[in-house]
């Protein structure tokens, strides 16, 4: 990039940034980073986020390494309940790993070391004697690609609630006249409908789910985390690996969702947070959380210098 | 590029003309050949015997004399330019090497023995043969490289075989010590086969219009006919076992209402309509026709028992090493053990059960050592194919799984082995082969005697008693000693003349015998193909 548009830029960018921001006197060049980005300091206030409503889950100070790789350091933000929490940052800079430490399955990562508190309703999760049944059913998870399992679309979302004894169709209850039957037709077309995908298979129910397009699919996968009843959806990248009408239906079912459900998404697309979000968090190279705040303050005026670099696609 | 020579390959080409109908005629004749070269190898086709009224060795030299000059005759239109095609410069090294092959075992054995030169002038001849067919391949345009010096071998394979120089009571006595000698029999088959080999790869180029698109021809057809000849040993193997057993197997068969035996279905007692004495009866003295009952449930129930031990415990063993276990030293080393335990040669396991089981279970063989000696066996191919199968679930299931809150042991019962089943059923199929057909270590652990009299027919279900004292159950049938097919087939041949008289012909009974081992392990082979088409079903189709 020439030096010619840089100063530009910059000097565009001074212009309407809020008087409070005070910066380095001698910002006119600031040193930058290899991959681009500007050295600056984070502030504590740019991740401080005024809302009203109740929080549902509060990070504190949360530190995650993986082996000696520091994949997070000392995230601290809270998500509002019923609502949608859009979290952006250029790849590597532990978005998933943010995500993964929500529902504990960071556990699963046998090198992963997490430190630091997380919230549920005001309950830690990471203290000894929690549930992760319980807890994963109350967060739910959609992951970047869709994965349902090699089973029939039916068996997809009841087999959550069965697995929790919630439902019971085996052969001995229908042997005992006590199948849940009904009730498991009830749910799957409950759930099916809440993810917008009934009406384009409620006359194949029966088919194997692998068969679905890759739109369906994921809209499947968040039907079936919706079959546990959660309170927290979490969804990493759920639209990065379909096409644009999928996109948009993934979209629209999300803003449905934040009626009822709290989401919170990681997406690598920044148009696709600023349209669906109401609050964003920007993760920086490092695993830091350098900004977090209403979307429409992050996206027009962001505090720091490098989000907004981010933002208006100078690295990432 | 208006003015495009006229060497470029069309994008569309034309027609079939009278030329490549030519070339297609030889390809198939190629392939027809080919079919008879087999058929003569396996003595489906009788060297000295006649075809279509013609003898044999005739028309096999004439086909392949018309085949080469066929090849040879397009090659040089070709380079004459009388058919249109679009070689390359040359035919290509690896042509060349092949084509120099054949040449050299022709000059040499043409120049050491029919001249009769002795070793050494052989040597030199073959190699100088095989040089000039090396040059000839390579040197000329490809049409004519790859046409002239093959056509010419099967012209020259094909006028040996027309003018009787190599009949069908020829035979080349090595001058070994072990009187070894090449005949006829082998030697005419085999030649036809090779030079048809290369007469259908040069024909196939040649219809192909050599260049890029001669040479996939040329490919695709070597590629068929090899494909083709696996398909043909297979079957000619299996042809010649039934055509051997069907007489033993049908000797006093009988189909009619009443004819056959008395059995209890389900507490029911019926005569079947269909009365087959070989696989009805045992052996003796009074029978009128013998059988090899006791032998064909003996292999049934050993084969279900080996499976029923080693599946459990084999699937349980996988589904530690991939889920639980962490990845390390301990997984390798089992890994390793159970690979060495798989090469394990069939004798030493049969040696263990001789050597530990025997003494444990009345100090006699049984069935029951058998089956737990196969089990063994089965045991570490049924780990290596599950862990695969495991290992091969893609870890998206588990996280979908994990993320809904459900439990590793549920999301291993109601998922992964669901999706690993169709591959350890793979797995399965592939060692009951192998143990169904074991004969060692039945040798040692369960086998009874060579004539099997019906009365030893094993009846493990039936066999089951409670007793009062532990373990309750007590079942003797599981701790006599019963014949299998494969010692039974074994324990036939070496028994000799001697014993023969026993069981009439006693050649034909043990062709029956194999027939029936073959039948045996086939449908043991079925049922495990339609279990895992089932399960993929079920996967894919639900
Ligand atoms: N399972 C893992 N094991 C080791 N390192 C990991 C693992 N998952 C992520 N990391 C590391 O943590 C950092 C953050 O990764 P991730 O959270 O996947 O980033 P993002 O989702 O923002 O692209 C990266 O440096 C990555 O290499
Ligand atoms: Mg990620």
């Amino acid at each position: 990039m020439s030096e010619n548009t840089t100063q530009q830029t910059q000097t565009a960018s001074t212009d309407d940034r809020s008087p409070t921001d005070d910066r380095s006197p001698t910002d006119d060049r600031s040193p930058t980073t290899t991959a681009g980005e500007t050295v600056e300091q984070t502030r504590e206030e740019w991740t401080e986020y005024e809302f009203r409503g109740e929080t549902k889950m509060a990070v504190e100070d949360l530190d995650v390494h993986y082996g000696d790789d520091h994949a997070l350091k000392g995230v601290s933000m809270e998500i509002p309940e019923k609502s949608v929490t859009a979290l952006i940052g250029p790849s590597g800079c532990g978005k998933s790993t943010y995500l993964r430490c929500l529902n504990r399955m960071n556990d699963r990562v046998s090198s992963a070391r997490i430190d630091g508190s997380v919230t549920l309703d005001g309950e830690e999760i990471y203290q000894d004697g929690v549930n992760l049944v319980e807890l994963r059913k109350r967060v739910g998870m959609v992951f970047q690609s869709p994965n349902p399992f090699p089973k029939s679309i039916r068996e997809n979302i009841a087999y959550g609630p069965k697995k929790h004894g919630d439902l019971d169709t085996g052969l001995l209850a229908r042997l005992l006249n006590r199948s849940d039957a009904d009730e498991r037709d009830e749910l799957v077309e409950r759930c099916l409908r809440d993810a917008a995908l009934w009406d384009e298979v409620s006359d194949r129910l029966d088919d194997n789910a692998l068969g679905l397009s890759g739109g369906q699919q994921q809209r499947l996968c968040i039907a079936r985390c919706l079959s546990v009843d959660p309170e927290v959806i979490l969804m990493d990248e759920p639209a990065s690996a379909l096409d644009p009408i999928a996109t948009a239906k993934i979209e629209d079912l999300i803003d449905d969702l934040s009626e009822h459900y709290t989401v919170v998404i990681v997406t690598h697309n920044m148009q696709q947070a600023a349209r669906i979000s109401d609050q964003t968090a920007v993760f920086l190279t490092g695993g830091e959380l350098v900004e977090y705040g209403d979307t429409d303050q992050v996206f027009e005026d962001p505090h720091s210098e490098r989000v907004e670099d981010y933002i208006t696609g100078k690295f990432g | 590029m208006a003015g495009a020579s006229e060497a470029d390959a069309q994008l569309v080409e034309p027609n079939t003309t009278e030329t490549d109908a030519v070339a297609g005629v030889a390809v198939g004749l190629s392939a027809v050949l080919f079919a008879l070269a087999v058929a003569a190898m396996f003595e489906r086709v009788s060297l000295t015997g006649s075809l279509f009224g013609v003898q044999t060795v005739t028309l096999l030299g004439g086909l392949l004399t018309a085949l080469g000059v066929a090849v040879i005759a397009f090659g040089a239109g070709s380079r004459l330019g009388y058919v249109k095609t679009t070689p390359d410069p040359s035919a290509g090294l690896i042509a060349g090497i092949g084509a120099a092959v054949p040449w050299v075992v022709v000059g040499g054995a043409v120049a050491s023995q029919t001249l009769g030169l002795g070793t050494t002038v052989g040597a030199v001849a073959g190699i100088a043969t095989g040089g000039v067919a090396f040059a000839l391949t390579v040197l000329p345009r490809e049409d004519l490289g790859s046409t002239l010096p093959l056509g010419s071998l099967l012209a020259l394979t094909g006028l040996v075989f027309l003018t009787g120089v190599i009949g069908p009571t020829w035979v080349w006595e090595l001058g070994w010590a072990q009187q070894a000698a090449i005949t006829a029999e082998f030697l005419i088959p085999v030649a036809t086969l090779f030079t048809t080999l290369y007469g259908g790869w040069a024909s196939a180029k040649a219809y192909g219009g050599f260049g890029a698109r001669g040479r996939h021809m040329g490919a695709y057809v070597l590629v068929y006919l090899n494909a083709l000849s696996i398909v043909a040993f297979l079957f000619i193997l299996v042809a010649f076992v039934v055509v051997q057993g069907i007489p033993g197997l049908l000797n006093g068969a009988e189909i009619g209402l009443g004819t056959g035996p008395q059995t209890t279905i389900l507490g029911i007692s019926v005569t079947l309509p269909v009365s087959v004495p070989f696989v009805m009866n045992g052996v003796a003295l009074f029978n009128d026709f013998q059988g090899v009952l006791p032998a064909i449930v003996g292999t049934v129930w050993l084969v279900a028992g080996a499976v029923a031990l080693a599946v459990p415990l084999g699937v349980g063993a996988a589904v530690f090493l991939t889920e639980y276990a962490d990845r390390g030293r301990f997984t390798q080393v089992v890994e390793v053990a159970t690979n060495g335990l798989w090469s394990t040669p069939s004798i030493v396991f049969g040696l263990f059960g001789f050597a530990f089981l025997i003494p444990r279970f009345g100090n006699g063989k049984s069935l029951l050592s058998g089956m737990i000696t196969l089990g063994f066996m089965l045991l570490p191919l049924v780990v290596i194919t599950s862990r695969e199968a495991m290992l091969s679930v893609p870890d998206e299931y588990r996280d979908a799984s994990a993320a809904l809150g459900v439990s590793k042991w549920q999301t291993i019962r109601s998922v992964v082995l669901p999706a690993a089943l169709p591959g350890v059923v793979t797995g399965v199929i592939l060692g009951v082969g192998r143990i169904a057909g074991e004969t060692a270590p039945i040798l040692l652990t369960m086998a009874g005697g060579t004539f099997v009299p019906g009365s030893q027919t094993v009846d493990v279900i039936g066999g089951f008693q409670f007793t009062a004292s532990p373990p309750f159950v007590a079942n003797p049938a599981l701790l006599e000693a019963t014949s299998a097919l494969p010692y039974q087939l074994y324990a036939l041949i070496s028994a000799g003349v001697g014993a023969s008289s026993n069981v009439g012909n006693a050649d034909e009974f043990r062709w029956a015998t194999a027939l029936v081992l073959l039948i045996v392990v086939l449908s043991f082979y079925a049922i495990g193909i339609a279990t895992r088409y089932y399960f993929r079903r079920r996967l894919t189709h639900t």
